[in-house]
């Protein structure tokens, strides 16, 4: 058993057109996710008619290099030009982008690579060794659970707000009004819509994601249309040994929340590179650099998450056919199509199936960090671009971006409509990252509380009971609490008491 | 000289005629595009990825699939209904716009369109959570009765599948259960698993191997003859007769274009997509996926689509879940 176990897992490792296509997938999911707009999900599906008359192993090595690398991919575009290439790349933004700034793009780059391969390590790790486990306990996830994530996730308005908590929670609150807008999936009846078919497909996420990051800050930079560029340094691009190990224990912390977060069903990559950021923004008491101005803590934390966010989706895939994310859910439709049976019998009647997934994530976690590494120096000089050629283009990208979601010209108004406005929000001193939080939360949060409300027969007593009698809900509580009593100067008050009481 | 320019117009002329025919029989002679009316993974968008391979060698050309999703179909049936009517812009969806009519969601349904292909039909199954003391449906409906409002099902809002069962079971049993909206049935069958709901009712696609590893139990099939392969799921008649009226009753999916493209298109559509749904591989296919390939076109397509539209709409109606009466629409009672 264990010798086939591993004969499995190195199949695509020994098969030159496993290993070939593999190879060929990551590098095309680097490009595939650095573009706004085109997402791996989308380059799956088109995957699976491309791939549909061909040997089901070669159809999943290719669909499984493109997941890996795309999903890093994202980071490249949100380094370099403050536009994340996906959404689980927002808060790579953050930092990296003023780390561009600073002419240190190569070394952000570096860093990213680096932790993204030891989050997609530990990942896959966890997936090996623990998947029916985490699974299990990823099923009892009731959707007040959900709620408390979400309510998490939303309290790091705080750490993203900048000067003013007040525009911060502005900002949020406007996020959650465009996520809101569609058809409200409850009642199926349509919510700011005015009675229009168009709306009620909503406003992309992704959409408001280009505008108010890349449109914005194209428009911005034309305030400093005359200043040259900022010269790069691409000497030393891949990170020591020391600096690797200095951010490890980061790296490990935020690739478990990645996992976990990444094996929920219900939640994916987004919210976990989130919440990552928003731990380490909490842990870290010395950063290299202050947050949002280049720190290096807030881009390992996000990639790490991020990339370990793929081993997690891959747990309930493998062990229950349920999709631990978007891009999950389209290769379960490919597994159907190359006629085996995604479900919980899977790892019963095809365990092969498991391991040559587990060994190909390997594979392809160890050509990211080849390709990663490798072509940084042309990356990195992008920026270098003069401006007047730089900023077209970006509009250019962002608008091709956003007409790929859906193939709707009225996306592109959305984009150009949230980029103007993001870029007055910017002169008046609001940050856009709170946006972006609320669209991605703010739905999740509010279908959560109100299917949570419903299976209690609306009463709010039942569902405070619940809160505290389940230990899932318990302990997330308990998290939501502490968070909130945190920022307040309750904790300082405490201390100050206890220290009095000991001199005293 | 005279006669060799003759002989050249003749030529010419003969040629023009020619390709004129070839180009009147030649439909196809650029790419299609199709829009699927449901996101990437979902059932709608599996279908359509499956029987297009195998369409495109029959029509010679590609058809250009894209996920064109929200307002529960409404948007993609708007979408293709504003394009030309040149039979090049395809629309790949489910059954659920037979329903915007009388949900007040979108002034358009299957009527306007050509059902090139009902590709096949889904079966409707009633699963439940392991640790509920349910053997079969009359020990639900009677747990329903006795606590009414206590139950929860497990749903995906309104005009979803578990919502017309739901509305079904009422008007036959008079029960009264929670209905708890999710995302679709893959995250509702998760909370099923997870204890979150108590029942739900589901397509056998989402929920076929979960059954075959005894993490949820079946309680019944909805339909009134034994389904090869389900022999050992009671059926829903058994239990309750009433039931009988609404059957056969199921989702389905199929391809559809303009009603008014043109005739050739609509021949070369037809005959494309019924080589396709014929093939073994899509049989196959559709077998592991847990649906009854149906390949019916054109009238006999029309005919299906208005007999479930009749049965569906009439009995939310008579549930009370309609915005719109049927009747507004001249949909005829069943």
């Amino acid at each position: 058993m264990a010798d086939s176990m591993f004969g499995y897992f190195m199949m695509s490792w020994l098969d030159p057109s496993l290993l070939g296509l593999t190879a060929l997938g990551t590098l095309a999911g680097i490009y595939v996710g650095a573009i706004p707009g085109l997402s791996v999900t989308m380059a799956v599906s088109i995957l699976i008619s491309f791939t549909f008359s061909w040997d089901v192993n070669n159809a999943l090595a290719l669909m499984v290099g493109v997941y890996i690398g795309g999903v890093y991919g994202g980071s490249r575009s949100a380094i370099l030009l403050n536009i994340p290439g996906a959404p689980s790349a927002i808060a790579t933004a953050f930092d990296g982008f003023p780390l561009a700034k600073q002419g240190l793009a190569g070394q952000a780059i570096g860093v990213t690579t680096v932790v993204s391969v030891i989050g997609g390590f530990i990942g896959i790790l966890v997936l090996a060794i623990a998947a029916p486990l985490v699974s299990d306990v990823a099923l009892m996830f009731a959707p007040r659970d959900y709620l408390l994530l979400a309510l998490m996730g939303l309290l790091l308005v705080a750490s993203l707000s900048g000067e003013s908590m007040a525009k911060g929670i502005f900002c949020a609150a406007f996020g959650a009004c465009i996520g809101m807008v569609g058809m409200d999936p409850m009642t199926a009846e349509g919510r700011f819509t005015f009675d229009t078919v168009m709306l009620l497909g909503g406003i992309p996420y992704v959409v408001a994601m280009i505008g108010f990051f890349g449109v914005s800050e194209a428009l911005y930079q034309l305030h400093h249309i005359g200043l040259k560029p900022i010269k790069q340094d691409v000497s030393k691009i891949i990170p020591s040994w020391s600096v690797v190990l200095k951010y490890l224990p980061l790296s490990i912390r935020t690739s478990f929340i990645g996992v976990f977060i990444g094996a929920l069903p219900g939640t994916g990559g987004d919210i976990a590179s989130l919440m990552a950021y928003d731990h380490a923004k909490r842990s870290v008491k010395n950063p290299s650099k202050p947050f949002g101005e280049g720190a290096y803590e807030g881009l390992v934390a996000p990639e790490s998450a991020n990339n370990a966010a793929v081993g997690g989706a891959y747990i309930p895939m493998l062990t229950l056919g349920m999709p631990g994310d978007a891009v999950t859910a389209v290769i379960i439709g490919a597994l159907y199509i190359h006629g085996l049976k995604p479900g919980p019998m899977m790892m019963i009647e095809t365990p092969h199936l498991f391991w040559f997934t587990v060994g190909n994530l390997t594979l392809a976690n160890i050509f990211l960090l080849i390709f990663g590494l490798t072509g940084i120096k042309i990356f990195a000089k992008m920026v270098e671009l003069p401006k007047g050629l730089l900023l077209p283009l970006i509009i250019i990208l962002s608008v091709v971006g956003a007409y790929a979601i859906n193939n709707n010209i009225a996306d592109i108004f959305w984009l150009l409509g949230f980029g103007v406005f993001g870029y007055f929000l910017k002169m008046a001193g609001f940050q856009v990252g709170p946006i972006i939080l609320g669209v991605i939360l703010g739905p999740l949060m509010d279908v959560s509380y109100r299917r949570a409300m419903i299976s209690v027969g609306d009463s709010t007593l039942e569902l405070m009971h619940e809160l505290v009698t389940s230990p899932i809900s318990l302990i997330l509580s308990l998290v939501v609490i502490w968070l909130i009593v945190s920022q307040t100067a309750l904790p300082r008050l405490i201390k100050a008491r206890f220290s009095k009481g000991k001199t005293a | 000289m005279k006669h060799s320019f003759t002989k050249a117009l003749v030529c010419s002329t003969l040629a023009g005629l020619l390709s004129c025919g070839l180009q009147a029989a030649d439909f196809p002679e650029k790419n299609l595009q199709g829009a699927i009316m449901w996101g990437a993974g979902g059932a709608t968008d599996n279908v359509a990825r499956a029987v297009t391979p195998l369409v495109e060698p029959v029509l010679g050309e590609e058809i250009v699939l894209v996920n064109k999703s929200g307002g529960a179909g409404a948007i993609s049936t708007n979408y293709v209904n504003s394009r030309p009517s040149d039979g090049y812009t395809l629309l790949y969806g489910a059954e659920n716009p037979q329903l915007h009519k009388v949900l007040g969601l979108s002034k358009i349904d299957y009527a306007d369109f050509y059902p090139v292909n009902i590709l096949a039909r889904g079966v409707v199954v009633i699963v439940a959570n392991n640790d509920k003391p349910w053997t079969s449906m009359k020990d639900l409906v009677a747990d329903a009765q006795a606590n009414p409002g206590t139950v929860k099902m497990g749903s995906t809002g309104p005009g979803g599948l578990p919502f017309v069962v739901g509305a079904m079971l009422k008007t036959a049993t008079d029960f009264d259960v929670r209905a708890v909206p999710f995302d679709g049935e893959g995250p509702g069958i998760t909370a099923l698993q997870g204890g979150h709901v108590d029942f739900m009712p589901a397509g056998l696609t989402a929920v076929r191997e979960h059954i075959r590893a005894g993490r949820v139990k079946a309680l019944a099939v909805l339909s009134d003859t034994p389904i090869p392969g389900l022999e050992e799921i009671p059926l829903i008649t058994a239990d309750i007769p009433e039931f009988k009226k609404f059957l056969p009753w199921g989702p389905f999916y199929g391809v559809f274009a303009k009603r008014d493209i043109p005739d050739d298109a609509k021949a070369k559509l037809t005959d494309a997509f019924q080589q396709a749904a014929a093939t073994e591989q899509f049989g196959k296919f559709m077998q592991d996926f847990g649906a009854v390939v149906t390949n019916i076109s054109g009238d006999e397509a029309d005919a299906f689509l208005k007999h479930w539209q009749s049965v569906t709409t009439w009995s939310l109606e008579a549930v009370g879940e309609t915005k719109v009466s049927p009747a507004e629409f001249g949909i005829a009672k069943p």
